[in-house]
């Protein structure tokens, strides 16, 4: 079984060098083999430098596309290189690398899951965000419960693990800008098993986050609008594609029953 | 009537000539393309001829209910631009997804290409 860690990076120079240096403690213990590639989204600082100094694999992207696009490069390179998993964890050290083994586990039930989200809010573990952000999740998960039916704890979380299935969704389809809310509304169209387990976050260990003041507000209407036109979207095309493969099934068929009676 | 307003429309014709030599002289030095430009070009066309002729867009606005041949002419203007700006939208939000697939896809061939490098 192979695993690819990926790590969107925009200008993290203070927490790359500890968080990969934890990656690679986290990795020793998984039960499978495990690459790790920094996406460098054009960042400012020396973020690749440090990556490459480091000995991982970096993908450096020539302008900024922002976190979605970030994940989706990562996700791609994932499924061109026949991962059977991936595990996304943000640059600025919020998800620590031993936890991935939690989200790994998941992947061991008879049913397996096609996306673990680990989320912060199962448990109460480790550190829990601001007020006004947990009233923005509160939001968010009613939103994603009324329009995709979806229930889960922590919509924003970006620490993640894709199976085969949504690898193969993702690579192709992914939100660019404030993209988790919103990955979560095409997976439950698209009908993806979302499963969630608790993790432990911490603060962030440097940078800024690209989330504050005014921005928080457009981030809440865009959001709410992607997630309703993403399922729309995704459960339009997600049928579309099955009415096609049930009729090649049927003239696969009728082409067995000619040559058959032939 | 008509001849007053057709007196008053000539200059907007000018403006409108003026804009189309812009268009062609950004064409000729290929900043522009002609397949995007095509639709830019027959909205100032189209006005173009309104203004040199307003007679019968002046029956036209009346028939419509515009008492005033300016406002139709608003009205339609900004309806147009509408449709050109949404055309605009749609070529530019092709572009950006297209330009994003291969920022990704470089950056992939830029890493596997120095790995292959570096084992050499």
């Amino acid at each position: 079984m192979r695993l690819l860690i990926v790590i969107p990076a925009y200008n993290e120079e203070e927490s790359l060098p500890a968080l990969l240096d934890e990656c690679r403690a986290a990795s020793a213990d998984l039960p499978c083999d495990v690459d790790v590639v920094v996406v460098d989204d054009d960042s400012t600082d020396a973020t690749a430098a440090i990556a490459e100094a480091k000995g991982v694999r970096v993908l450096k992207l020539c302008r900024n596309l922002g976190i979605g696009g970030a994940v989706q490069a990562g996700l791609r390179l994932a499924h061109r290189e026949a991962f059977d998993f991936a595990v996304q964890i943000d640059g600025d050290g919020q998800h620590p690398p031993h936890e991935i083994a939690r989200l790994l586990a998941r992947t061991k039930e008879a049913e397996v899951p096609d996306l673990v989200v680990g989320s912060r809010r199962l448990e109460l573990r480790g550190h829990q965000t601001t007020s006004a952000r947990l009233a923005g999740q509160a939001w968010l998960r009613f939103w994603l419960r009324l329009i995709c039916r979806l229930r889960v704890t922590d919509p924003t979380s970006g620490f993640r693990l894709y199976g085969p299935r949504a690898l193969h969704i993702f690579q192709d389809t992914y939100p660019y800008d404030f993209p988790e809310p919103e990955a979560l509304a095409v997976a439950s169209a698209v009908r993806l098993r979302v499963v969630e387990e608790p993790v432990a976050m911490r603060a962030r260990q440097g940078g800024r986050s690209s989330i504050s003041g005014f921005k928080s507000l457009y981030y809440m209407v865009k959001v709410t609008l992607a997630v309703a036109l993403a399922f729309v979207r995704n459960v339009r095309r997600h049928a579309m594609v099955a009415a096609s493969a049930a009729g090649q099934q049927l003239e696969i068929r009728q082409g067995e029953h000619k040559v058959n009676n032939g | 009537m008509v001849e007053i307003e057709a007196q008053k429309y000539w200059p907007f014709a000018i403006i409108c000539a003026v804009q189309l030599l812009i268009l062609l002289r950004l064409l000729l030095r290929q900043r522009i393309t002609l397949q995007g430009s095509m639709s830019y070009m027959g909205f100032l066309a189209l006005f173009g001829i309104v203004a040199l002729f307003p007679a019968p867009t002046a029956r036209l606005a009346h028939a419509m209910g515009f008492e005033v041949l300016a406002n139709f002419l608003f009205c339609a203007a900004i309806m147009l631009l509408a449709l050109l700006h949404l055309r605009a939208l749609v070529t530019l939000s092709r572009t950006e997804t297209r330009t994003v697939q291969l920022t990704q896809d470089l950056a992939i061939l830029e890493e596997r290409l120095d790995r292959a490098l570096r084992t050499r």
